[in-house]
């Protein structure tokens, strides 16, 4: 209740740092419409990516003030919902992926180049198994592997792009905005 | 190893129990979400009517620059192409004949038997505004909901043949379960050989053809339709053909989600049972002679009339009469 207060304060006293420190959680959502949207570049042959999980990671490495673990869950839980599927996997998943980057955040943060892709992939591939398993439980079936070792693929390739936009918003609006605390 | 699960597990305050209530409710979600499905497609189809413009506006540029991608694979394979689609449409325009040949007998035919017409469907045809090619689901969401008579569990085909069926349907959005998702399941017949079948997604381009009843031989290229078991969908609509033999019978699906810009909700509704008949006043004649005697213009208009199963409409949404009924049901008597 507090927090809603503080919030609240914080929206008419300093409006464009809340709005700055609402846009991780705002871009995640933009990114969980676009991968939502029915355009293929590769023909229908790979699975739309998880851009939104590619956000997520991002901020939970550079601000993690900014990405509360309920954000996450509602961010999961729109992937879910727009995509189609049963709500709850994709929230559980990126919020497996959250705790595992939180935890480990300096050292996933110290990757550059090709490793800064591989800790990403672990990130992805946690939150894929912990979606997998949790659709194995609700179908009581196993869903089958390829779809999802393909959109794994396909999240982990765009993720570049995602971080390089990100790492712009971060620079140019998020960072001087908000810059000082 | 232990060091490192107790440095996962271990709290840190505030954030870390969050994480764990979040992580808790998300489980929950997933266990309710199958358990009380009715509770989340509400919000689903909430957040799709909410999302719906902005899915619109943000698919126009991403569209314009997947041609403009296509159309740089397609410049090297032109000419080939074009050589192809020649000789196709020549092949096509000999079918072509042979179905109006074949079609002008039908009728004939069914004017000689007093053979009860097809219903004509009515359809709506709205635009494909969000897809949705994931690990667990194969969806699409379609630009018409309840406002536009679109409803739960009615058919949806594109100008090549049957898609899925509508699961989900908001005011302004609706959402299409495809064949190929592992939830979805559809009765079909396999022709030439009638046998039924249930048509099985499993996330595969090909869904599987899980055998019924009949035992009549199948081979791969037969055709396969949809039948009105069940009350679901409407009969003979083109789903694929078969292939593949042996214990995994697939089908390729004639359909086509990933270009499809438009599709076809079919209104179908299970015929009423014709009202009790009285007595009747006088043995018919039967026979063609009878028949070729007894053909009053109102009846014959009534056959002829109404053929086609599925109504393919061009027309965007906006401008479709969807109040004008298309199966004439206040005469009911007469068509029959």
């Amino acid at each position: 209740m507090t927090n809603a207060v503080d919030m609240l304060e914080h929206l008419f006293t300093h409006p464009l740092r809340f709005l700055s420190s609402a846009l991780p959680v705002g871009l995640a959502l933009l990114l969980v419409m676009l991968a939502n949207l029915p355009v293929s570049f590769t023909g229908g042959a790979l699975p739309a990516p998880a851009l939104a999980l590619a956000a997520v990671y991002f901020w939970v490495l550079v601000r993690p003030d900014l990405v509360p673990p309920f954000a996450v869950l509602m961010v999961g839980l729109m992937e879910d919902l727009l995509s189609g599927g049963p709500p709850g996997l994709w929230a559980a998943g990126f919020l497996a992926a959250y705790a595992l980057t939180d935890r480990q955040r300096e050292t996933f943060a110290g990757l550059a180049g090709a490793g800064a892709l591989l800790g990403f992939a672990g990130a992805m591939l946690l939150a894929g198994g912990t979606a997998y398993i949790l659709a194995t439980m609700i179908y009581v079936r196993f869903p089958p592997l390829p779809p999802l070792l393909l959109e794994s693929v396909s999240t982990v390739v765009f993720y570049p792009l995602v971080a390089l936009s990100m790492g712009w918003v971060h620079r140019k609006i998020v960072g001087p905005m908000r810059g000082g605390e | 190893m232990a060091g490192f699960v107790w440095r996962l597990t271990r709290g840190r305050g505030a954030k870390q129990f969050s994480l764990a209530v979040c992580g808790v409710l998300a489980v929950v979600i997933a266990f309710l979400g199958r358990a009380e499905a009715s509770l989340f497609d509400n919000a689903r189809a909430t957040l799709s009517d909410w999302t719906g413009p902005g899915l619109t506006q943000l698919r126009a540029p991403l569209l314009a620059l997947e041609q403009w991608i296509d159309n740089i694979g397609t410049i090297f394979t032109v000419y080939r192409e074009n050589i192809q689609l020649r000789q196709e449409n020549a092949e096509l325009q000999k079918w072509q004949n042979v179905a109006l040949s074949l079609e002008n007998r039908m009728q004939r035919y069914e004017l000689l038997l007093h053979a009860v017409p097809d219903a004509r469907l009515a359809s709506i045809t709205a635009r494909i505004i969000g897809e949705s090619n994931r690990p667990f689901i194969k969806t699409l969401i379609l630009n018409a909901g309840t406002a536009q008579q679109v409803k739960k569990g009615q058919a949806v085909v594109d100008d090549r043949g049957l898609l899925g069926r509508i699961y989900v349907s908001g005011e302004r959005t609706s959402w299409v379960i495809l064949l190929t998702d592992m939830n979805s399941k559809v009765p079909v017949v396999i022709e030439p050989s009638h046998r039924r079948a249930i048509l099985t997604g499993d996330n595969t381009p090909s869904p599987r053809l899980e055998l019924d009843v009949g035992d009549g031989p199948i081979k791969a290229g037969d055709r396969v339709i949809s039948t009105g078991d069940g009350g679901l969908l409407p009969s003979d609509v083109p789903v694929g053909v078969v292939m593949g033999e042996g214990d995994d019978v697939r089908v390729a699906l004639s359909a086509r989600p990933d270009t499809a810009d438009f599709v076809h909700v079919i209104d179908y509704h299970i015929p009423e049972p014709p009202p009790a008949i009285g007595p009747v006043a006088g043995t018919p004649a039967v026979g063609p002679a009878a028949a070729r005697d007894a053909t009053p213009p109102a009846a014959v208009a009534a056959i002829v009339a109404p053929k086609p199963t599925t109504q393919v409409n061009t027309a965007p949404l906006q401008s479709q009469n969807l109040t004008e009924p298309q199966f004439d049901g206040q005469n009911e008597e007469q068509d029959r």
